[in-house]
């Protein structure tokens, strides 16, 4: 961005200029503690406010003196990024070091007591391991599950025929439903008393079908659903890879007489391969964070309980914020160290090929 | 053509239309095997269609397709024999040029060692054995043109099809790969048909050219018979640079003498199929024009433009109706300059008569 223009010198620590932000930042750092030792909490909460608007202020200004355009366009959305995300992040992970629960006035700091209580405490830690590897086997077979299918419906769409727009559209509904109607549709499926999938089982076995009393179906019901909502996710992303092989390629590949299957491995997966791994990238990190259809559908009974869904219990219905903070973030660190697991995967491979 | 010779390759009434426009009109031609083809036309005449159609790309609405008296037609791609060098050259971009070369022969029944002295051959022949370890990507125009010949060249085919494939690289280059594709022709002794829309590549490469215009063969012939004798207008207007020149004339009472701007021309022979009063137009080519000796009856004239092209000079005339050009040597050129008055004189046997309402050439 352009430079300080000379008409706008940068002023003087203490020179009292509306874009001097030094400034700004001194007396507002100055009056916000000063008001909380003088005044009641209230009205010190009020002034602090007031005074980082102030620091705000001086910043804009400053910005817009010294034509920082570009500065200032991006600073709402980084503002509502700081508030949203940023900060929550950091206040959590802050909390995560206290004894604190929501329901209670008492703060107290306690180190690393939380997440040694999460990892080894001998009655939170079989929980919360069996709750992390339920995640993993979700994780597993949602993905899988996605690929294949996404994968497969890629290659369907990839080839004209007829009503291929319309039928494109109605795949790509599920995606764009809430979770919350895709869950309340399969209860219905699954109820055994009126759904569809125990009426077609009991025509043949005359009984009615429990899909949700083990695991094995339980599972199978959460994974169908899911599977049901995202594959369209994978096939958009491995269908706009498909397209943007050259047709030349396959025509060259024609005359040079290269079978079907060595054709794909050497010409239309490069092209692919990028868009498989973004797509089992972001599935992975949605398939960890499953906690909706789980409620929807079994609330986590039959040895469905996910570890998100285990974190909603414990944080927001138990009140135990400070042990939801330190499982959030013990979550936090095993999604980071498999997505760049991936990503240190996908990078090697590119390099080598 | 005399007997004997095999045909490797035989087009018969080949059409085919893309919606609605018709890339191909009944297109054929024969390939005697051996023979370095050119089939010659500016863009969009249908070219890459008549290549793609001798693939199997492309399938034909109608008309037959023979390959060493085969009719495969209705063949798959495969079998044929025939190879291709697309003009975007269509390198598999993730691919080493060592696999490239290997590509067409990994499905074949050759042992490991066999594709890897081919491979090296091949590399050798086109001089690109320091690059085999490279993506395409990372080679030069003219590197990339090699390994898409030697893509091709690898599997000894039969019929080797050239779709336009100097037209992506500079003029040293092109100039360069001429020769080189005419001596692989001489090594290999292969069928060639070449598609190029460069009437210098046609006429220095081809030892048959086919003319094509919308969809179809105009005329087909050595170079020297399509120079000497163009069956009408659009391939005289193609087949020789400078262009010919056209000039308006009608035709006299006895057939044998036109009337034009620049007085009488009399044919070298009597034109029967002209009726008298018709409206033709005369060809003459540059080089059939020069300055009139001392003594000899020329037409007045002014010069006009000098355009230098080395060891011979493009002069632009003007004969007060017409604008002709000629080319003259270099050495008449240096004495000459625009605006200067001259007097031109013009080979009466050397006209080309066209009938000017078809452009057909009249006998």
């Amino acid at each position: 961005m352009s430079a300080i223009t000379p008409t706008t010198p940068v002023p003087g620590l203490f020179e009292i200029q509306a874009h001097n932000w030094k400034l700004a930042i001194l007396v507002g750092l100055i009056v916000s503690v000063l008001s909380m030792f003088a005044l009641p909490p209230e009205a010190a909460f009020w002034i602090t406010g007031a005074m980082a608007a102030m620091v705000a202020a001086a910043f804009v200004v400053n910005a817009y003196r010294r034509h920082y355009y570009g500065g200032l366009l991006v600073a709402p959305a980084i503002a509502v990024l700081f508030v949203m995300n940023i900060f929550p992040l950091l206040w959590s992970l802050g909390l995560s070091f206290f004894a604190y629960q929501s329901n209670q006035q008492t703060i107290r700091f306690v180190g690393l007591t939380n997440y040694t209580k999460v990892l080894t405490d001998s009655l939170k830690a079989p929980e919360n391991w069996a709750n992390l590897t339920n995640t993993a086997m979700f994780v597993v077979l949602t993905v899988t599950a996605q690929m294949i299918v996404g994968f497969l419906l890629a290659l369907m769409f990839a080839k004209q025929f007829p009503l291929r727009k319309y039928l494109l559209i109605l795949v790509l509904t599920p995606m764009m439903l809430s979770v919350v109607a895709a869950g309340v549709f399969f209860s219905y499926y699954y109820d055994p008393t009126f759904g569809l999938l125990s009426y077609f089982i009991r025509l043949f076995t005359g009984e009615q079908f429990i899909l949700m009393d083990n695991k094995a179906g339980a599972v199978a019901g959460i994974v169908f659903a899911d599977a049901w909502m995202w594959s369209p996710f994978v096939m958009l992303l491995v269908l706009a890879g498909l397209v943007s092989v050259p047709k030349y390629l396959y025509e060259a590949a024609a005359i040079d007489r290269v079978s079907g299957w060595r054709r794909f491995w050497s010409i239309t997966f490069p092209y692919i391969r990028g868009l498989l791994m973004l797509a089992l990238l972001f599935r992975t990190i949605e398939a960890f964070k499953m906690a909706d259809l789980v409620i929807l559908l079994t609330k986590g009974g039959n040895g469905t309980m996910t570890i998100s869904y285990h974190l909603i219990r414990i944080a927001n219905e138990q009140n135990k914020t400070s042990e939801g903070a330190a499982i959030s973030y013990v979550m936090l660190f095993i999604v980071i160290v498999l997505t760049n697991l991936y990503l240190y995967i996908a990078n090697r491979r590119t390099e080598g090929a | 053509m005399s007997e004997g010779l095999k045909y490797a390759l035989r087009l018969n009434g080949i059409s085919k239309s893309y919606d609605t426009v018709r890339a191909l009109a009944g297109l054929s031609f024969d390939v005697i095997e051996g023979r370095f083809f050119a089939l010659f036309g500016p863009s969009s005449v249908g070219k890459t269609t008549a290549l793609r159609t001798i693939t199997g790309l492309v399938k034909p609405d109608s008309g037959r397709v023979e390959i060493n008296g085969n009719d495969v037609t209705d063949a798959p791609i495969t079998g044929r024999g025939v190879s291709m060098v697309f003009q975007s050259f269509a390198l598999y971009p993730h691919l080493t040029v060592y696999e490239n070369f290997a590509y067409p022969l990994r499905e074949e029944k050759i042992g490991r060692e066999e594709i890897d002295k081919r491979v090296k051959e091949t590399a050798t022949m086109l001089k690109l054995s320091h690059r085999l370890e490279r993506k395409p990507n990372t080679l030069s125009g003219g590197e990339q043109q090699r390994v898409a010949l030697g893509r091709s060249l690898i599997r000894r085919p039969k019929i080797l099809l050239l779709d336009e494939p100097l037209t992506n690289l500079d003029a040293k280059l092109r100039h360069d790969m001429r020769a080189e594709l005419k001596r692989l022709h001489r090594q290999f002794g292969m069928t060639i048909v070449y598609a190029t829309p460069d009437e210098l590549e046609a006429l220095s490469m081809g030892e048959e050219i086919a003319v094509m215009r919308d969809g179809a063969v105009v005329q087909r012939g050595t170079p020297d018979e399509l120079y000497e004798n163009p069956v009408d207008m659009y391939v005289a207007g193609k087949i020789g640079s400078p262009h010919m020149n056209m000039i308006k004339a009608k035709t006299g009472s006895d057939k044998t003498v036109f009337e034009t701007s620049l007085g009488k021309i009399i044919s070298k022979a009597k034109i029967k199929s002209a009726e008298s009063g018709e409206a033709a137009m005369l060809g003459i080519r540059p080089s059939d024009i020069r300055f009139a000796a001392q003594g000899e009856v020329g037409i007045k004239s002014t010069i006009q433009m000098l355009e230098p092209l080395g060891d011979v000079t493009v002069v632009s005339v003007d004969t007060g109706s017409e604008t002709l050009r000629m080319v003259v040597p270099e050495s008449a050129a240096t004495m000459i300059k625009p605006g200067q008055a001259t007097s031109i004189y013009l080979d009466h046997k050397k006209f080309h008569i066209f009938r000017a309402s078809s452009g057909q050439v009249m006998t």
